[in-house]
């Protein structure tokens, strides 16, 4: 690969800070036409920050960007884009009423859309040759409303490569992917950076980036802890720059708290998803208390209706639920959460939490019927339930009364895990726990959910992140397509990752690889 | 390449608690000052005209009355707005909610006191029955909301035009129960039928200015707001409401029935503005008022919002305001005439409302000038960290 | 033939539907924009009262006047829309409220009483008026006559308007940025298009276009100035966006709906039908029709194909910089 060769885009003592924080420290990073980067961090390590500034959308308070060796300074993403620099965002910012050759042409300042009258269909010849060329076949008069999630983001590709990007920024791509997919994607980058494109693209996942990029660069608390050639790494040289330390891959001593006794129990279940389509199709499932089982899986693949489902957000079309042997009223939350099924959801801020709502009316959420006094509120003892509660869980605030909004990610997390864990838990659903926390609210969170097996309470743990899974699980389940297939051997990424592209072990299971591997092919 | 602005506008971290005061406070004056500037650039002076305004609001003999008269319709406008904006139901029906109330309150006074009922239960009958009337036509919009999560700022909005239509119809272009048929002027001009005198309301008399009348109406406003404020703040079902209002989903997590809180403040709300109808007919008109130009060009309605908003939806603040927005429209049509210029009113009620709109930017964000070298100056005080 | 309820009612409503549908196309810009303005029926008290006024104080022949008159009509409307603009796209206020705001600011109790009534501009007819200007002979052909060739100049203009935004929205490269504004302001700004100029401008055109409606009141239907002459064709104009899919040309099929729904009432008193309670439906209807439509294009399936633009009513706010 042309390591030698004059950087396509770098960047020299970036500095970006925001209220609080350094998300950029001095910052120096380079990549050369022709190879894959990939930049690799942890949640909060400055990897989106860093590629903002590089696509115009933020601007560094000190340093300087150069492209193709002259600096540059973009004061939007429209003067990046003018350069051949472009970002495909992890939220697409697509027009979703558009279709597709309205998209394309929306951004167009060279070609078709350049004139002042416009015809999208004249884009559609363009858009199927390249979507030959680079494997992203696409409908150009499909609207965006109207395709896959893995479409979509081929849309947001080709109009980079519509805009003839030279250099091309994507953010945690294979989020929303299929490991297929995610393969075919792995193939459309390659073939770019052959052509002499520079692709950079943002991970935190060690497996894709062992798989598809040239070099890493890897980023921790804002500062670039080093940048190697991918042949010359391995999984644990990149943990160990990414956290600091050799992470210990806990594994968890399974059936030292799982008793007999069945907390949740469902059979052939089935649940719509938000489209009118099933999400959900004939998953059968038991935990048993003291138990921690993972779901395993690609987000999309119908874990959030399972979770819904379960915790009464979501009513089931067919199938039975029982819960510490009782059957679970369809669809209401209220009765879950009094049955002992506990939600701490995917979805903090939006779901789990009234962001304008005081801490003390947020712990409160679920349990004020009990709070009352027939329809008065007992607000004193609201209020001293609260104080105890952000002691106990130690929630960073300034008192009861503080808006929940203003708390940071974890603190929020404590919160969540504070109130679900008042009263008799039997269940603990918990989707994507430690999603954006820092380090140090992983491992609390990650105690809390042993804490809850430990004293008795059934977990079921839905989570993307397979370091995790494995470290937590006593078992563990792929959910693919709806549908779930238990794991045989739960220490081994192979079979998980088999499982979670659709497939199955075939013979006999090859012995378990203490390290994680790069994703299998199907 | 796009021109930077210097200034830059950040969320604020916290809502600092005097500024949900001061803000109000400071568009009032600002709104007088800017209008002040209209008066001097058309001709009239403006600290005159500002006394005449004054005066004609609370000082002058029997202003009191009228500003009270004035402020008790939009006393219960801008609480039945306060209700419902308060969980982000945009209920913008109070007009049309107000005419219905007014209609079935008028239609129970002229039935039961017609029957020689005793006068106190005619009224609490009116009371109820004015509710009823806001309640139901409330619960149009609410149920399309619930179910078939239709936008209702538009179809309340709609509504008080069908409702307007309705109510002149009534007594225009029929001759229904509620029209005045007897007399030499029934068939001049279309009246609504006179109430009995058992069905009109009382009022508290105060010797005060030589006497002013504290109207039924304007009593039960202020217990309308004792009761909204207790609800939301003490009560689950204002437990429940201001979650919904907060996040839909958090709610729904919550285990809140969603669609029985939405009909549940619609139904509230209209009732509140239904009462104000029924307030109208049985404090002030002693008839029903179908006239186009008579109570449907009064936009009580509409104007209940904008008090609701200057209050922040804060019912105490809510009556307040409408009694001082009340005296500025009872000043502004006593003084109607060639030497006071008239849309006054609605031109300063219009810059107070600017201004507290623009002022609220300043609660929700903090403006940052950025001088030249990069060092900051902030547009306020700065917070604790 | 040409006397006849049908014909009479239909060319009646082309005419008093005219001002509903100035207003609702600039409604209908502004809303692609992704700002609800409610501030109309202000906006269009404004132009009227403007327009009359220059008609009054200028001396110079009809038709320069009358021109001049929807100029000024057209600017009172947009410095009324700059107002709401400054509120609610750089303040990012509630524009719920900043429109009712307006609405009271500019409306019949507010600044278009008072320069009316400051202005002596109550109590006379204009002095300049639009009328029917092609030949008689024309007018008088069957049916088509009265419809099509009885009508003023504004009525023909406000043809061109309907064809000249049609073509805007669906053929232009400004028009798909706007309604790429409309529908996601935040991809719109990653292409490089200015969502804040794009919602300015339209929400100023669409101000000029209420001010234009207005002054057809009081320059062509009346024609003469009364505080509050609209009589909530603001609001209607608002309920007609939606009942139009927010297209303009179903803008116009609407508005003349509208339209021959007003002229029913005294056309039928002047038949001496009896009026009873059709009259009361045949007001209501619109509106009525209009929460029906309502519904249907709020209903999931749907909303996306025939609904709102998708930013419809909310700030756009722009990631740190």
């Amino acid at each position: 690969m042309a390591q030698a060769a004059a950087p396509a885009i770098e960047t020299i003592g970036i500095t970006k800070r925001f209220p609080g924080t350094v998300a950029n420290d001095r910052v120096d990073f380079s990549a050369v036409p022709g190879e894959v980067h990939a930049l690799l961090g942890e949640n909060g390590a400055g990897k989106t920050t860093l590629s903002n500034v590089l696509t115009g959308l933020y601007r560094p308070d000190e340093g300087e960007v150069r492209l193709f060796g002259e600096p540059v300074s973009f004061t939007c993403p429209r003067d990046a884009i003018d350069a051949g620099v472009c970002m495909v965002h992890q939220h697409f910012r697509l027009v979703e009423r558009f279709t597709v050759a309205e998209n394309l042409v929306l951004g167009d300042r060279r070609g078709a859309g350049r004139h002042f009258l416009i015809d999208p269909r004249a884009v559609e010849g363009q858009v199927r040759e390249l979507g030959e060329r680079y494997r992203l076949p696409v409908d150009s008069r499909a609207r965006i409303w109207q395709l896959s999630v893995g479409e979509q983001q081929r849309v947001a590709i080709l109009n980079a490569l519509y805009q003839n990007a030279r250099v091309l920024f994507l953010d945690e791509p294979t989020a929303v992917l299929t490991p297929d997919e995610a393969d075919t994607l792995f193939e459309t980058l390659r073939q770019m950076a052959a052509e002499g494109r520079t692709v950079i693209f943002i991970s935190h996942k060690l497996h894709e980036v062992m798989a598809v990029s040239d070099r890493v660069t890897v980023l921790r608390d804002g500062r670039v802890v080093g940048t190697v050639k991918t042949s010359e790494a391995t999984p644990q040289s990149l943990t160990a720059l990414m956290v600091g330390h050799d992470l210990q891959t806990v594994t968890r001593v399974p059936a030292a708290s799982v008793r007999e006794e069945t907390v949740l129990d469902v059979e052939d279940l089935w649940a719509d998803g938000d489209r009118g389509v099933p999400a959900v199709k004939g998953v059968s499932l038991r935990v048993r208390a003291g138990e921690i089982v993972a779901i395993a899986g690609v987000a999309g693949n119908g874990q959030r209706e399972l979770a819904d489902s379960i915790t009464g957000l979501r009513p089931h079309t067919r199938g039975e639920m029982r819960v510490g042997g009782a059957a679970l009223k369809n669809g209401d939350p209220r009765a879950a959460f009094d049955a002992g099924v506990r939600y701490v959801p995917e979805d903090r801020l939006g779901t789990g939490v009234a962001p304008s709502l005081s801490i003390a009316w947020n712990l409160a959420l679920r349990a004020y019927r009990h709070l009352s006094r027939g329809p008065l509120l007992r607000l004193r003892r609201m209020r001293t339930d609260a104080e105890q509660a952000i002691q106990a869980y130690d929630i960073k605030s300034s008192g009861p009364a503080m808006q929940a909004a203003n708390l940071s990610g974890g603190n929020l997390q404590k919160l969540v895990i504070a109130r679900e864990f008042s009263g008799a838990m039997k269940l603990l659903v918990a989707a994507s726990p430690t999603r954006g926390l820092d380090v140090s609210a992983v491992e609390t969170v990650h105690e809390h959910l042993l804490d809850a097996a430990a004293t008795g309470g059934g977990v079921l743990l839905i989570s993307e992140d397979l370091d995790e899974i494995l470290a937590l699980n006593d078992r563990v389940v792929v959910m693919y397509e709806g549908e779930v297939s238990e794991v045989e051997d739960r220490q081994s990424v192979e079979e998980i990752g088999l499982r979670m592209a659709g497939a199955t072990p075939s013979e006999s299971p090859e012995p378990a690889d203490p390290a994680p591997s790069p994703s299998p092919t199907a | 390449m796009r021109p930077r602005l210097p200034v830059t506008i950040e969320q604020r971290l916290r809502r600092p608690r005097w500024l949900a005061v001061a803000v109000p406070v400071g568009s009032v004056i600002f709104a007088f000052l800017v209008a002040a500037l209209v008066l001097v650039a058309t001709g009239h002076g403006p600290v005159s005209t500002y006394r005449q305004l004054f005066d004609a609001a609370f000082v002058e003999k029997g202003s009191l009355d009228q500003t009270l008269i004035a402020a008790t319709p939009l006393a219960f406008t801008g609480l039945a707005a306060a209700a419902a904006f308060r969980m982000k139901l945009y209920n913008i029906g109070a007009e049309g909610q107000m005419y219905m109330g007014a209609i079935t309150g008028a239609a129970v006074g002229l039935y039961l006191g017609g029957r020689g009922g005793p006068s106190p239960f005619v009224i609490a009958a009116m009371v109820v029955a004015g509710g009823v009337g806001g309640m139901a036509w409330g619960l149009i919009p609410g149920i399309l909301r619930a179910f078939f999560r239709t936008s209702e700022i538009l179809t309340s909005l709609l509504l008080n035009y069908v409702a307007g239509l309705f109510l002149t119809y009534l007594i225009f272009d029929s001759e229904s129960y509620w029209r005045q048929t007897k007399g030499f002027n029934a068939t001049v001009f279309p009246t609504g039928k006179p109430l009995p005198p058992s069905a009109i309301w009382p009022g508290l008399s105060f010797n005060l200015q030589g006497g002013i009348v504290f109207p039924l109406g304007a009593g039960l406003a202020v217990l309308v707001a004792v009761l909204l404020w207790f609800l939301y703040s003490r009560t689950r079902f204002g437990f429940e409401a201001q979650v919904l209002g907060d996040s839909p989903r958090a709610a729904r997590y919550a285990g809140i029935r969603v669609r029985r809180k939405i009909l549940a403040v619609m139904a509230f709300s209209g009732a509140i503005a239904g009462l104000g109808g029924a307030s109208q007919v049985g404090d002030f008109s002693h008839a029903l008022d179908g006239d186009p130009n008579g109570l449907q060009l009064r936009g009580y309605g509409y104007t209940g919002i904008v008090v609701a908003a200057l209050g922040r939806y804060n019912p105490f603040a809510v009556v307040v305001i409408a009694f001082l927005i009340g005296g500025l429209q009872n000043a502004g049509a006593a003084l109607q005439g060639p030497s006071f210029p008239s849309g006054l009113v609605g031109v300063i009620q219009g810059i107070i409302l600017f201004a507290a709109l623009g002022g609220e930017l300043l609660t929700r964000y903090r403006i940052r000038i950025h001088l030249r070298g990069g060092r900051r100056v902030s547009g306020r005080v700065p917070e604790a960290a | 033939m040409n006397n006849s309820l049908a014909v009479v009612l239909i060319a009646s409503g082309v005419a008093y539907g005219t001002p509903l549908l100035f207003a609702s196309l600039g409604e209908l810009l502004a809303e692609r924009s992704g700002v609800l303005n409610l501030g109309v029926e202000g906006m269009m008290l404004v132009g009227a009262v403007m327009g009359f006024w220059t008609v009054e104080r200028v001396h110079a022949t009809t038709a320069f006047t009358l021109v001049l008159a929807l100029l000024i009509a057209a600017l009172a409307g947009a410095v009324m829309a700059a107002i709401l603009a400054f509120l609610v796209v750089t303040l990012r206020a509630n524009q719920i409220v900043s429109g009712l705001a307006l609405t009271i600011f500019a409306g019949a109790a507010g600044l278009s009483s008072y320069l009316g009534n400051n202005l002596n501009l109550a109590d006379r007819p204009a002095r300049h008026s639009f009328q029917a200007f092609l030949p008689n002979s024309m007018q008088n052909w069957p049916i088509v006559g009265p419809i099509l060739f009885g009508q003023n100049a504004l009525v023909y203009f406000s043809w061109v308007c309907v064809v000249v935004i049609a073509l805007y929205l669906s053929r232009t490269r400004l028009g798909l940025n706007l309604r790429a504004v409309g529908e996601s302001p935040a991809a719109a700004d990653t292409m490089g298009i200015n969502v804040t100029r794009y919602r300015y401008v339209h929400v100023l055109v669409g101000g000029a276009f209420a001010g234009l409606g207005g002054a057809t009141i009081t320059l062509a239907i009346t024609p003469q100035w009364v505080s509050g002459i609209t009589e909530g064709a603001g609001w209607i104009a608002i309920a007609l966006v939606i009942f139009a899919f927010w297209r303009p040309e179903l803008c116009l099929v609407g508005a003349y709906f509208f339209g021959a729904l007003q002229a029913l009432a005294p056309q039928l008193q002047a038949r001496n039908i009896s009026l009873g309670p059709t009259v009361l439906w045949a007001n209501a209807l619109p509106y009525l029709m209009t929460i029906a439509v309502l519904v249907v294009v709020s209903s999931g399936t749907t909303r996306r194909r025939l609904g709102a633009p998708a930013a419809l009513g909310v700030a756009y706010v722009r990631e740190e910089h």
